[in-house]
């Protein structure tokens, strides 16, 4: 049952509840389908075509067309390699905290943590060496690396905002955040 | 008619130098910022990652620094890759809605490329040089092209003395009324005199620089001996690190002076006070200076200061509290006796509260709040306007830099299709709770 979702360009956000027990809430974070794909695709074909142009009217050599046909899956490989579909985070007050990624492919990785292993969930802000985004973050006991919610997708802060009060309330961490001047 | 309410700047500073480096540069941009924020403006500082340290930070008063992870390439600059940067800077500037870039040093290659971006985007930009150049040697000839280049569309400059100012201009064909005079201040807090000043008969002469050849540490070699000859109650203590090391210790054996020189090596900032106040003169012999900052340290803790008339030092202290001569070893002599002689006329204390008036962070932070105010006032050019300022800086240069700047803006427009400016998400002004370091900010 969807409780509540947002939606943006790239991104929608899913409060779900599956179970009967109204305890376990599901936060998804689904990653809609994006043009740049078909770029690729596009690019990929128009490589191809280029090389087998080359071969059966001006012909050049066969080996043209493996070498485009390589470059082409590298190209594939390297810009649609295992896409994301979704990101899932199923809260368990009384058990713990499960981290799911879904994958294209239909493959699925969880990853759970125990509810006394988190001393709190925080919402930081990264800086790579080209962006800088909002990111949420479990702090672990006993562990000097912050644990990631969502690994491969970066959703905008208000998608994010909803998963960190539902952490906080899960972890019974107070939401302290800074003053935000108006 | 009121006056309009003073317009709150949203200012982004930029810098290869800042916390935890120490230096003039990195005490600047970090004072500024403070005294800005407690005008009510907003500052936001980018610098380049200090080993693990990098993300986002907060420092005193809410301050926030972004330590971009690209890894320092020479003298702690970054490598100038031209567009390397143009995405990070692009997406700082629109999530902190910034208004005015502010650039700090010529040797930064993050400040040189942040204000390039920024130009392209149509921001107001400000660059402080805090240092003097050449002319004739072929590293100058080089940075001074790049300068040209840099302040070729720059909205207003800011030297830190009249003889930067100069150079300057000089260097980079900016338009003098478009260069302001701000000289850097003293957190007099931090440099506090001794409650009793060293006693005795023995004075101690106090030496703080890096022992490099601009630093005059070879006119120091040439100097002690003679002092110490001439005043046998006389005793040097020197604090700093570097190549020059080697001829003052050589220097120590051949004059057999290992009680009368002290080598202290690298002096970290927070322990320069407590070196300054056990002595009673400060001596700096540099033969280049744009504005020595360890000058207003050593007034500041009491000392006398016994300087090498160069670059804007003339212009620091008033001529009470300094002793000036040129950078040849016979003229520092006198000038160290004719302190020597003054020495009894010199309360500490007095100094102190002198320095407190004449330098201070809230002042400099009103004046370059007028400069910010310039810049804002400055009209919005389109890139085929400012290419014809980029065409005038050479022959050939002038092509080339018109290129950069219109590959550059094609760069900023296919980011713009990539990642639109709606889709950086703005970030909330953060004001912590605590007010921390009140009354650092109280003092200076």
């Amino acid at each position: 049952m969807v409780i509540f979702s947002i939606s943006n360009a790239r991104y929608t956000y899913v409060h779900d509840q599956k179970y009967p027990s109204k305890d376990v809430d599901i936060h998804h974070i689904v990653s809609r389908r994006s043009n740049a794909k078909y770029l690729v695709y596009a690019t990929a074909l128009l490589v191809l075509a280029c090389a087998l142009y080359l071969y059966v009217l001006k012909g050049k050599s066969i080996s043209f067309v493996y070498y485009s046909l390589l470059f082409d899956i590298f190209l594939v490989k390297l810009l649609l390699g295992k896409p994301v579909k979704k990101e899932s985070v199923v809260i368990m007050p009384a058990f713990g905290v499960q981290l799911e990624t879904h994958y294209v492919s239909g493959k699925v990785i969880r990853y759970f943590v125990p509810i006394d292993n988190i001393l709190k969930p925080v919402l930081i802000e990264c800086v790579t060496p080209v962006t800088c985004y909002w990111t949420l973050s479990l702090i672990i006991r006993g562990e000097s690396e912050m644990v990631l919610v969502f690994k491969n997708l970066r959703p905008p802060v208000k998608m994010l905002v909803h998963v960190w009060k539902a952490l906080c309330a899960a972890t019974d961490s107070k939401e302290e955040t800074c003053t935000h001047a108006e | 008619m009121g006056d309009s309410p003073p317009q709150k700047h949203r200012i982004l500073m930029v810098s290869d130098f800042y916390y935890p480096n120490f230096g003039g540069v990195e005490n600047h941009a970090y004072y500024l910022s403070q005294c800005l924020l407690k005008l009510g403006h907003k500052v936001v500082v980018v610098t380049h990652a200090y080993g693990n340290r990098s993300g986002v930070r907060y420092m005193t008063g809410s301050l926030k620094v972004y330590y971009v992870p690209w890894r320092p390439f020479c003298n702690q600059s970054t490598f100038p890759t031209l567009y390397g940067i143009l995405p990070i800077i692009r997406t700082i500037l629109i999530r902190e809605r910034i208004t005015v870039v502010h650039g700090h040093q010529t040797f930064s290659t993050l400040c040189h490329d942040a204000l390039l971006h920024a130009r392209i985007m149509g921001y107001k930009v400000v660059f402080t040089d805090h240092s003097l150049h050449g002319f004739g040697d072929v590293g100058s000839i080089h940075m001074n092209k790049v300068m040209q280049f840099t302040l070729a569309d720059v909205s207003q400059a800011i030297c830190v003395s009249h003889t930067s100012k100069e150079n300057t201009v000089l260097r980079s064909g900016l338009a003098p009324e478009k260069v302001f005079v701000i000289p850097n201040a003293v957190d007099t807090a931090m440099f506090k005199p001794a409650l009793e000043r060293p006693g005795g008969l023995e004075i101690v002469v106090v030496v703080i620089s890096r022992l490099v050849y601009r630093k005059g540490a070879d006119l120091l070699v040439e100097v002690i001996p003679e002092v110490c000859r001439l005043h046998p109650n006389v005793r040097f203590i020197i604090g700093g690190d570097g190549p020059k090391r080697v001829r003052l210790e050589e220097m120590r054996e051949k004059h057999s002076l290992f009680d009368r020189v002290e080598l202290l090596g690298a002096v970290p900032h927070a322990q320069v006070r407590s070196v300054l106040i056990s002595g009673h003169i400060f001596l700096t012999c540099s033969l280049t200076e744009a504005f020595c900052m360890a000058i207003l340290e050593a007034a500041s803790c009491g000392l006398l200061t016994v300087s090498t008339r160069v670059g804007g030092v003339p212009e620091v202290l008033p001529d009470d509290m300094i002793v000036l001569a040129e950078p040849d070893p016979g003229d520092i002599v006198q000038a160290i006796q004719k302190a020597i002689y003054m020495l009894p006329e010199i309360d500490p204390q007095v100094m102190h509260n002198r320095m407190r008036e004449l330098y201070n962070w809230r002042d400099v932070a009103k004046r370059t709040e007028i400069v910010y105010d310039r810049a804002s006032k400055c009209p919005n050019q389109s890139l085929l306007e400012s290419l014809s300022r980029y065409l005038s800086c050479g022959a050939w240069a002038g092509k080339l830099f018109s290129l950069v700047m219109i590959l550059g803006f094609l760069f900023w427009h296919l980011l713009e299709l990539w990642q639109p400016a709606d889709d950086i998400e703005e970030v909330p002004d953060v004001i912590f709770s605590h007010n921390c370091d009140e009354e650092m900010l109280q003092k200076s």
